[in-house]
């Protein structure tokens, strides 16, 4: 296939993120005005659809909250019934910058990978976490990591690229809870390449993460369990 | 509650705890039947439901049977099997429910995409119009 026809859409899950999404939106279409961009907005409660309507992007509205997994896959279903060749996944926050776009999807348009996952382990803009988020990211790592034989790092980035192959495998599944973590078993499993490229991502913009401790150390339970059944499937 | 002359005639004693268990599951088998009339129960479950209900009945309508089946299986105290196999009928019957609420879950994720697609769709397919 041609390099440069390759349709490109942009998913962008927002759940009441009305304050950031509009400059994500603008900033990617102001430098790719190629490019597809898909807001699901997964049952927000403010005006997240009118400001990414107003931004140019197409908006999914989902009648109820799904969480992530559900909303990232009505993404990827768009992305397979509308024949998209690539579907790269950019969070609504901002942390994802418009700029690193190519890094991620340069391998997918060489063909070198089917995923490609923007990393933030390369600092170079001063991406602090807490230490028992990177803990949980190393543990995570370190298991997935087993489980593929191929070494992962940022496991739960949610910046990452897929092709045509991918996007048809997430439009008929994809796990509703922990959906970065579980997708690369999944992936791996089937025998599709995974490369990860390092990338420069912003602080969080609109607030911290919500996640505390206890809860943290549930989601890392969980998570595990379920890539651990994922891997037997 | 006295024990009933009929059944005592055929040498079955009734206590009146057995009676107590007898009405009990009677009026489980009536609280079935009247949410399958009203619809609020469908045939699937409402079988497993009855199936309960005569199993229940039946243990304590013959109490013989129990302890029967209770020396059988090496049980000292009849009625603890009664709690056991009780016990294990609620745990499968819940377990099933939660596969039962997972499958129902990944339906309504599907619909709730469908539908947001179909909007998006028509949406759409209108401002073509208005154009």
């Amino acid at each position: 296939m041609n390099q440069s026809t390759m349709k490109v859409c942009i998913v962008i899950p927002a759940f009441n993120e009305e304050k950031s999404i509009y400059p994500v939106i603008r900033d990617i279409l102001q430098l790719h005005p190629d490019f597809s961009v898909l807001v699901v907005n997964d049952g927000s409660s403010d005006r997240t659809a009118q400001a990414a309507k107003s931004a140019g992007a197409h908006v999914i509205t989902l009648p109820q909250n799904l969480g992530i997994g559900g909303a990232v896959q009505t993404g990827y279903r768009y992305a397979a019934a509308k024949g998209f060749d690539v579907a790269i996944q950019v969070d609504a926050d901002g942390q994802h910058k418009p700029g690193e776009l190519n890094k991620i999807l340069e391998p997918i348009r060489q063909g070198a990978a089917d995923m490609v996952i923007g990393s933030r382990f390369v600092d170079k803009t001063g991406y602090r976490s807490t230490i028992g988020r990177r803990t949980g990211i190393r543990l995570l790592s370190a298991l997935i990591t087993l489980i593929t034989r191929q070494p992962l790092k940022d496991v739960t980035s949610g910046f990452r690229a897929a092709n045509r192959r991918i996007i048809d495998l997430f439009a008929e599944d994809y796990s509703s809870d922990y959906p970065e973590v579980d997708s690369l078993v999944m992936v791996k499993k089937r025998n599709f390449r995974i490369l990860e490229v390092p990338v420069e991502m912003e602080q969080r913009q609109a607030g911290r993460s919500s996640i505390t401790a206890l809860k943290s150390a549930y989601y890392m339970i969980k998570v595990s369990l379920s890539i651990m059944v994922k891997s037997f499937r | 509650m006295t024990p009933s002359n009929s059944l005592l005639e055929r040498g079955i004693r009734v206590e009146r705890v057995q009676a107590l268990s007898m009405a009990l599951s009677l009026g489980l088998l009536f609280a079935v039947l009247h949410l399958m009339r009203k619809r609020y129960l469908r045939e699937q479950y409402s079988l497993l439901w009855l199936l309960f209900c005569l199993v229940l009945f039946v243990f304590s309508l013959n109490t013989r049977l129990l302890e029967g089946t209770a020396a059988l299986l090496g049980v000292k105290y009849a009625p603890a099997l009664l709690f056991l196999v009780g016990i294990m009928v609620c745990l499968m019957l819940i377990l099933h429910l939660t596969v039962v609420v997972s499958r129902l879950t990944e339906r309504v994720i599907r619909l709730t995409q469908e539908m947001g697609m179909a909007k998006h769709q028509l949406e759409q397919l209108e401002q073509g119009e208005a154009r």
